[in-house]
């Protein structure tokens, strides 16, 4: 069951990724190409093949220059995940939205939390991060450390609220 | 989000809201008293959980995601270990799996009920209100005395439980669940009779099966739909191959529906709870865990009572998780509320949205960030998640 669904979306999807690997038996996850993201998006959302369950932000730090944005797709047992690697300063992403339109929330939060740009999102607003919080810094980028866990020993974290 | 016609008159609705007691902001457009646009923002509950885990070893960041949500705790901490499990190739007992089990599906009721009583007070339905929390009270008190705890029971550890379900309490749970079965009963009887309760739900927030699909709808609210995704049946994980639920489908889409698949799921949880603690597997409670878990990444998925939770954990070999990314069943199932209350009318919303039942503590984990006197930011010094209970 679960390898019949994947081998489906493995044929919708065809020689659009670049590479493809099974890091798990319900797995197959796919690298794609920026620009082939919606290439690769529309087999799938067109032949309804499961939904769009998450897109999952990964900084690979500083020094790599990488972060990746993960489309998980779950159909049943089967997980079929498309890699998108994108340069950490100019991170552009296209929107799936036009795709598929309940990808606005999943895209206002890996926009705000890793700066990634999706390009032509319907929403650009921030979704959970106040107003106030300044541009251009993005809380889950492995360089961001909040400055009061930044002034305090890890130990302190443990000790509770503070007076 | 453009309205459908030139004045368009914009409704802000919380954060402080009317369903729920728990803060997001919505904005709809009306046409009148016809919502013609929705849309939302998070956030003010915000406990930078994520990014918190990144600095904790990998047990202590568990105790953290448990924390992401008070009503469903278990779920997510079962739902990190089992992933963290894969990763370190290290799988709990079988005695382990079944205790995690029982808890799972206890949560669910308790979850369920929770909602029956807040949906129902949304309803205008006060009684039931009153009458499904004092119910619930029995499987909190179960859940207290297995536990010590009524929320955040913190009954997993890496590679298995803390508690073992002995015959005492297994009489307590069985009890209880007699008690608990005789009231779902009642409790399906009102809402498939009771008329006015059924003029306030029945046609209200239909979704049907084309659009719940389209819209990537989950759990309780996909199936009343008639969409089959239960995780508990799709992909199961611990004892459900040997102990199965049956998937409970609805086929209108409405509240109404959502009401009865719900109240049917109970007398599947009560089901199953009493096999599993009929067939105990014997044996250990914990497996040594390590440490340090090996590299890799891993998606850990589990039915938790308001639909799939999601799980990306990835370890680069070290003492911490590099990341953890939580994607909640609530954030999936807005988006039937910003669709589905458009041609609503104004006083239909708080029914819609208590119909998914909206989880805000899920949501709201990343990053709680306050900004000190001086303006600078500085990171929530409440370490701990108001709890819903």
């Amino acid at each position: 069951m679960t390898e019949t669904l994947l081998a489906q979306a493995v044929g919708l999807i065809g020689d659009k990724a670049a590479s493809q690997s099974a890091p798990e038996p319900n797995r197959i996850d796919l690298v794609v190409e920026p620009g082939r993201l919606l290439e690769c998006v529309e087999p799938l959302a067109r032949a309804r093949w499961g939904y769009l369950s998450a897109i999952t932000g990964l900084d690979h730090g500083a020094e790599s220059g990488r972060l990746e944005v993960l489309y998980h797709f779950c159909n049943r047992a089967a997980v079929v995940t498309l890699r998108v690697t994108l340069p950490r300063e100019k991170p552009v992403v296209p929107s799936v939205c036009a795709l598929i339109p309940s990808a606005t929330l999943f895209e206002r939060e890996v926009m705000e939390m890793f700066g990634v740009v999706c390009d032509g999102t319907p929403d650009p607003r921030r979704l959970f991060l106040p107003d106030d919080w300044p541009d251009g810094v993005y809380p889950l980028r492995k360089d961001f450390v909040p400055p009061a866990a930044a002034a305090a020993p890890a130990s302190d974290a443990q000790k509770g609220p503070q007076p | 989000m453009t309205g459908a016609t030139k004045e368009k008159f914009v409704i802000p609705i919380g954060p402080q809201h009317p369903a729920l007691k728990e803060p997001a902001h919505f904005e709809f457009s009306v046409d009148g008293e016809t919502v013609t646009s929705a849309s939302v923002r998070f956030g003010y509950v915000h406990r930078g959980l994520e990014k918190g885990a990144e600095s904790r070893n990998w047990a202590q960041a568990m105790y953290l995601l448990e924390r992401i949500c008070g009503i469903c705790s278990h779920a997510h901490s079962t739902a990190y270990a089992l992933g963290v499990e894969k990763l370190a190739k290290v799988p709990a007992p079988p005695r382990a799996q079944a205790i995690r089990q029982v808890l799972l599906e206890l949560e669910r009721i308790h979850s369920h009920m929770l909602w029956v009583g807040v949906a129902a007070h949304e309803a205008g339905f006060e009684t039931l209100f009153m009458y499904s929390w004092r119910d619930r009270e029995t499987v909190m008190d179960i859940l207290e005395s297995f536990t010590g705890n009524r929320v955040n029971y913190s009954a997993n550890v890496l590679g298995g439980v803390k508690y073992d379900l002995g015959e005492a309490q297994a009489g307590a749970i069985r009890q209880g669940l007699d008690y608990l079965e005789e009231r779902l009963h009642y409790y399906m009887k009102i809402v498939t009779s009771d008329e006015s309760f059924l003029r306030r739900t029945r046609g209200v927030g239909t979704m049907t099966a084309a659009q719940a699909e389209e819209l990537g709808a989950i759990g309780p609210t996909a199936r009343a739909s008639g969409v089959a995704r239960d995780l508990r049946v799709d992909a199961p994980y611990l004892l459900y191959e040997q102990f199965p639920v049956t998937i409970v489908l609805g086929t209108t889409g409405d509240l109404q529906t959502r009401f009865v698949v719900r109240i049917q799921e109970l007398f599947e949880s009560v089901r199953m709870i009493r096999n599993l603690i009929a067939h105990l597997p014997e044996g250990e409670l914990t497996a040594r865990f390590p440490r340090r878990i090996p590299e890799g990444e891993t998606i850990s998925r589990i039915e938790a009572p308001r639909g799939g939770l999601f799980y990306f954990i990835k370890s680069d070999g070290g003492e911490n998780p590099a990341r953890v990314k939580v994607r909640t069943p609530s954030l999936r199932n807005f988006m039937s509320v910003l669709v589905g209350s458009v041609g609503h009318q104004l006083a239909d919303v708080p029914m819609i949205l208590s119909g998914i039942d909206p989880c805000f503590s899920c949501n709201d984990r990343m990053t709680v960030v306050r900004r000190g006197r001086d303006g600078a930011i500085s990171e929530g010094k409440d370490p701990l998640p108001r709890s819903r209970s």
